[in-house]
């Protein structure tokens, strides 16, 4: 009887336990061994030391995606929050075919990424694509949305704001209407106009959403693969290289397997560095 | 009981896990080919594993398509790995054969009843050099084709009153000239002259950078021994003749692919392909459309055959095979003259055999597909590619620089190329 009360709990948690072994320590203990060796999956291991670290920080195609990446942040994340809590400000008033708006914001977040992604190819087209199309209408020249390497980032960080604005919008209309209406109410005795009340109330009021969103934002930014993966492939001149799409390159394209395990263990380390100074921002706010 | 029932749970779940790993290989006795999930391919090998199993009653093939998967190279890496490999696999690109042979999952095919024999009556020494791999032994067998070649507008070009299509890179340049509009008069190009992908992805150098190479070089190698072999006047000329194309917007900078096919639309008057443009062309050609191959356009003091890239695909009979001389004798059969005129009827693909247009046992095919016959001429000045393990690491770098120089113009093209050149020299010496 005692001993069934004592194996029983580990029989229990047997299950994850076996899944976290099998799904997660064995993978991450494996890549950390790969870092130190050169493989191509169909030969053996070869022992290589710390070789792939010293490539890492000579690769400059490497350091050139950890670039992109920060760009992309730096657009993507800023363009993201103004954008979801302007539109959450305005779906949160008393205005018609409300549901249907937030309806149609939340639309392309359930459509595929490669469908959404293939569908602002066509709309970024040189030479026949609708941006351009009406540019020239208007009497503008036509932009390199997706050839032009100085552009190229910035257009993908856009494809991705409106792809993924409409789940942030939920996220500030939630927080949004946590904000007590007595404080607004109070505001309007005191004459308080739109923009006081905007800056004063509503802003300080969400600020955990707005971390909240950043933390999300900035971990989704990290994780770009699938828009540079098929609109641009990377170029031109591998200026929408993302780190992912790179270490997904090295490892499933030229199969050098120990390398891609060493980007990828190097950039898990970047991203933790990061959520690890927004944490600490957060709690200082707190 | 209830911990009973855990265990043999946890112990079923274990041995799921560990059977899954266990090689199929041991478990079948019937030769197992696996052959392209492209379906002519497959009625294709239905067609000779019929014949083969009749008259071989004591040693049976059974034919499968290639597994579903992004690619078919994915699917035979897994199988590798997994040691699930068939004992004959036909759609072998030869690139990935030298990767292959030096992790010693192939049969040396050279060390077969018959073999060398059998492949010098097929092919050339030429090809038979080609395909041997660095430590001398041969692990393929070159069985098919699909060459590189100018497809051009007949009317198009009639248009141009130009007596043919353009042969040497100037008779491009006037053609191109002559041939790019803007219908609207917005300032901006509507058709250009040619097209290929800018995209800097290592394979689609396959269909621009390495048949010009190829067609200007006479067949040269972009690699001999480890060592670079293509920092050259004519990958110079190459990359300079393209830089042209793209800097004058003969060709457009834009990914055309993703919208209506732009050479059967007319807004191109040619582009670089293979015969697989045959069948999509007949299928979708507007009414009137008048479609002719040339060979590869060469510099303007060119000599000789015109050489260009044939993306030569190659059978392979895997270690995990029982009987490697009994496959190797039911290839035999697979591609004899009645096995690639099967090829050729049923896949419209060209068999890499010698003397192929000449060869009066397939004349009847190419009398019924003209069409087909250039390619057949071609056929005789074809390169594959270049055994190193490296290849595609090669080709990744040829196109970055190729981006960076050709569609850019960031670069000259004798800087490019250096460039190239230093960066997989250096990929020799890692």
């Amino acid at each position: 009887m005692i001993n069934r009360k004592k194996i029983l709990p580990y029989l229990l948690v047997s299950p994850y336990v076996i899944h976290f072994i099998l799904f997660v320590a064995f993978p991450v203990g494996f890549s950390i061994v790969l870092t130190f060796h050169k493989w191509n999956i169909i030969s053996p291991m070869e022992f290589t030391g710390l070789n792939n670290y010293i490539r890492l920080f000579n690769d400059k195609t490497f350091l050139k995606s950890m670039g992109n990446t920060i760009i992309f942040l730096l657009i993507h994340i800023p363009l993201q929050i103004i954008f979801a809590l302007f539109l959450a400000e305005i779906l949160n008033q008393n205005i018609k075919l409300r549901g249907v708006f937030r309806g149609a914001f939340f639309l392309p977040v359930i459509v595929s990424g490669v469908v959404v992604t293939i569908l602002w190819q066509q709309l970024y087209g040189y030479d026949t694509g609708l941006l351009n199309r009406l540019l020239i209408m208007i009497g503008l020249d036509k932009v390199g949305w997706l050839t032009d390497p100085n552009i190229a980032m910035a257009s993908i960080a856009v494809m991705a704001t409106w792809k993924n604005v409409g789940l942030y919008i939920v996220l500030f209309l939630v927080g949004l209407q946590t904000v007590p209406t007595q404080y607004y109410e109070a505001a309007d005795l005191e004459g308080a106009t739109h923009t006081q009340k905007f800056f004063k109330i509503t802003l300080p009021m969400i600020n955990p959403t707005i971390f909240m969103v950043m933390i999300l934002s900035t971990i989704g930014g990290f994780s770009l693969f699938i828009e540079p993966y098929i609109m641009t492939g990377g170029g031109p001149l591998n200026s929408t290289v993302s780190a992912v799409l790179y270490i997904y390159k090295q490892g499933f394209f030229y199969y050098h397997m120990g390398y891609a395990a060493t980007l990828g263990l190097f950039f898990a380390f970047i991203i933790l560095a990061v959520i690890m100074i927004q944490k600490k921002f957060i709690e200082k706010d707190h | 009981m209830k911990i009973l029932f855990h265990i043999v749970t946890i112990f079923f779940f274990t041995f799921s896990l560990i059977s899954c790993n266990s090689s199929n290989s041991n478990s079948r006795d019937e030769i197992l080919y696996w052959c392209s999930n492209n379906s002519d391919e497959i009625i294709f090998a239905r067609n000779i594993t019929d014949r083969w199993n009749k008259s071989n009653p004591n040693d049976q093939v059974k034919y499968q398509a290639v597994p579903e998967g992004r690619s078919s190279e994915e699917i035979i890496l897994a199988a590798v790995v997994g040691n699930t490999t068939p004992d004959i696999y036909s759609n072998m690109w030869q690139g990935d054969v030298e990767a292959y042979a030096q992790a010693g999952v192939l049969i040396a095919f050279d060390t077969l009843k018959g073999f060398n024999e059998f492949i010098y009556e097929r092919c050339d020494s030429s090809v038979v050099k080609e395909i041997k791999s660095l430590d001398g032994h041969i692990y393929q067998i070159p069985w098919k084709i699909n060459p590189i070649m100018l497809i051009y507008n007949v009317n198009l070009i009639k248009e141009l009153d130009l007596i043919g299509p353009p042969k040497t890179y100037s008779e491009v340049f006037t053609a191109s000239q002559k041939f790019q509009k803007d219908f609207d008069n917005d300032g901006y190009v509507d058709r250009w002259f040619g097209y290929s992908e800018v995209e800097v992805t290592w394979w689609q150098r396959f269909f621009d950078f390495y048949p010009l190479y190829l067609a200007a070089s006479g067949g040269a190698p972009l690699v001999k021994n480890n060592k670079t072999a293509f920092n050259n006047k004519y990958a110079i000329e190459v990359f300079a003749f393209l830089q042209k194309m793209y800097k004058k917007n003969y060709f457009s900078k834009e990914k055309l692919s993703a919208r209506q096919d732009v050479f059967l639309s007319s807004v191109t008057a040619t582009r670089f392909t293979g015969p697989w443009e045959i069948a999509h062309a007949e299928k979708f050609k507007p009414k009137g459309f008048e479609y002719e191959y040339a060979f590869m356009p060469v510099p303007d003091d060119h000599t000789g055959p015109v050489y260009t890239y044939g993306d030569p695909k190659n059978i392979v009979i895997f270690k995990t095979c029982k009987d490697p001389q009994a496959a190797w004798n039911y290839i035999k059969t697979m591609i004899d003259e009645n096995g690639d005129l099967k090829l050729l009827s049923l896949t419209n693909q060209l068999p890499r055999r010698k003397n192929l247009s000449t060869n009066n046992f397939f004349n009847d095919y190419f009398l019924k597909n003209p069409k087909m016959k250039i390619f057949a001429d071609q056929s005789e000045y074809v390169k594959g590619t270049d055994a190193s393990p490296v290849l595609k690491e090669i080709f990744d770098l040829i196109s970055q620089q190729y981006e960076a120089c050709v569609v850019y113009g960031m670069k000259t093209p004798e800087q490019a190329i250096n460039d190239a050149a230093d960066a997989v020299n250096l990929l020799f010496l890692e």
